[in-house]
C-alpha cells in the first residue's frame, strides 16, 4: 500500500502531533505516529534545546478517500494520489513558450461557436503564464451561463479540448462572462459557511450537494482553516460530493 | 443549428473534412446527426460521453435562444 509519511518537528511531542494532524486535516486517531525523537528543553529552555521529531502517516483504510482534501496541502509528498485533478483535462497545465497563438487559437473556437449560437458578443483576453481567460462581454441574459453555469462550463470544456487538441503545449482555459465565475464563488464560499454551522450545531456530518473539481475545491479552501470542521469528498465522477465533518475533540 | 455542431465537431476532431452533419427539421424539435471518421469518435464523445454531454448542453443553449428544442445523435 502506498502509505504517506510525513516527518515533523515541534518544541515537545505533543505539539508536532498537534502539526500532523493539521497538515493531514485529520484527528489524531486517524494518523500512526512514531516517535523520531523526544525533544528536550535544554538548559533554561535556551541552551542545547532539542526539537521533538515524529513520523505521520495515516491510517491506511481510508486513504482513498483522503485524496482530494491533499490537494490543498502546500507540503506535499512525492507520491501522493490526486485523482481529481489528475484525471480533468482542465486542470492540465504546462508551461508554454507558444502561448500567444493558444490563446488566439482559443478565442478563435470561441468566437465561431457563438457566432454559430446567434450570441455574436466580443471577447476579451487576459493571459498569465499558464492560463488563458476569455471573457465574453455578454448582454446579462445568462443564457451563456445556463442552469448551474452549465453552458458555460461546457463551452469551457470544448473550447479546452479544441485548442489544446494536438500538443505539448498546453494551456488552461478559462471562460467567464458577466462575473459570473466570481458570483459563484461567493455563492459556494456562503453555502459552505453556512453548512458548517449546521455541521457545528448539530455535531453531526453534512453532505454537500454533488459537484465539480473546481466548486469542491473552492468549499474546501473556505473551510480548511476552521478547526472544528473536516472536509472530505466521497463518491466517483459526477457523483463526487463534499461532507463536512465536525472535528473531533482530542 | 447545424452550422453549430459542425463547428464544434471540426474543432475537436483530427479529420474535419469527414465531419458531416445533417439536421431532420420537426414542427418542434430537431434531431442533429454528426457522423465523423471512426478513429475520431471517440473524440467527439469523449470520456464517459464528457464531450457529447458539452456539445449537447451548448446545442440546448442555443436552440432555446430560438424556442426550439434540439437533439444531437451521434452516429457509428
Amino acid at each position: 500500500m502506498d502509505r504517506k509519511t510525513l516527518d515533523l518537528e515541534g518544541k515537545t511531542i505533543d505539539e508536532a502531533i498537534e502539526k500532523a494532524c493539521k497538515e493531514f486535516g485529520l484527528p489524531r486517531e486517524r494518523l500512526n505516529i512514531e516517535i523520531v525523537s523526544e525533544g528536550s528543553s535544554g538548559f533554561l529552555g535556551i541552551i542545547g534545546s532539542k526539537k521533538a521529531c515524529i513520523r505521520a502517516s495515516v491510517m491506511s483504510f481510508d486513504l482513498a478517500m483522503e485524496g482530494d482534501r491533499d490537494n490543498e496541502h502546500e507540503q506535499k509528498i512525492e507520491t501522493q494520489p490526486v485523482p481529481q485533478t489528475a484525471s480533468d483535462p482542465m486542470e492540465a497545465t504546462v508551461a508554454d513558450d507558444n502561448g500567444e497563438s493558444l490563446a488566439v487559437k482559443a478565442k478563435e473556437v470561441l468566437h465561431g461557436i457563438l457566432q454559430r449560437m446567434g450570441l455574436d458578443f466580443p471577447v476579451n483576453i487576459d493571459e498569465t503564464h499558464d492560463t488563458i481567460n476569455l471573457r465574453i462581454e455578454g448582454d446579462g441574459s445568462g443564457l451563456l451561463i445556463g442552469k448551474g453555469g452549465q453552458t458555460l462550463d461546457a463551452l469551457q470544456y470544448i473550447i479546452n479540448k479544441a485548442t489544446n487538441k494536438n500538443g505539448k503545449e498546453r494551456k488552461r482555459i478559462i471562460l467567464d462572462t458577466e462575473d459570473y465565475r466570481m458570483r459563484r464563488e461567493k455563492t459556494l464560499i456562503a453555502l459552505a459557511e453556512k453548512l458548517g454551522q449546521k455541521a457545528k450545531r448539530t455535531r453531526k456530518p453534512v453532505t454537500v450537494n454533488p459537484m465539480n473539481a473546481h466548486d469542491r475545491r473552492i468549499i474546501h479552501l473556505a473551510l480548511q482553516d476552521d478547526k472544528q470542521l473536516m472536509t472530505k469528498s466521497r463518491g466517483e465522477g459526477n457523483y463526487r460530493k463534499i461532507i463536512i465533518l465536525p472535528a473531533k475533540k482530542n | 443549428m447545424k452550422d453549430l455542431v459542425k463547428y464544434m465537431a471540426q474543432a475537436l476532431v483530427d479529420n474535419p473534412d469527414d465531419v458531416d452533419v445533417s439536421e431532420v427539421i420537426g414542427e418542434q424539435t430537431s434531431v442533429i446527426e454528426l457522423r465523423v471518421a471512426k478513429e475520431d469518435l471517440g473524440k467527439v464523445i469523449g470520456k464517459q460521453g464528457k464531450t457529447a454531454k458539452a456539445m449537447r448542453t451548448i446545442l440546448s443553449a442555443a436552440s432555446s435562444k430560438l424556442h426550439k428544442r434540439a437533439v444531437l445523435e451521434i452516429i457509428e
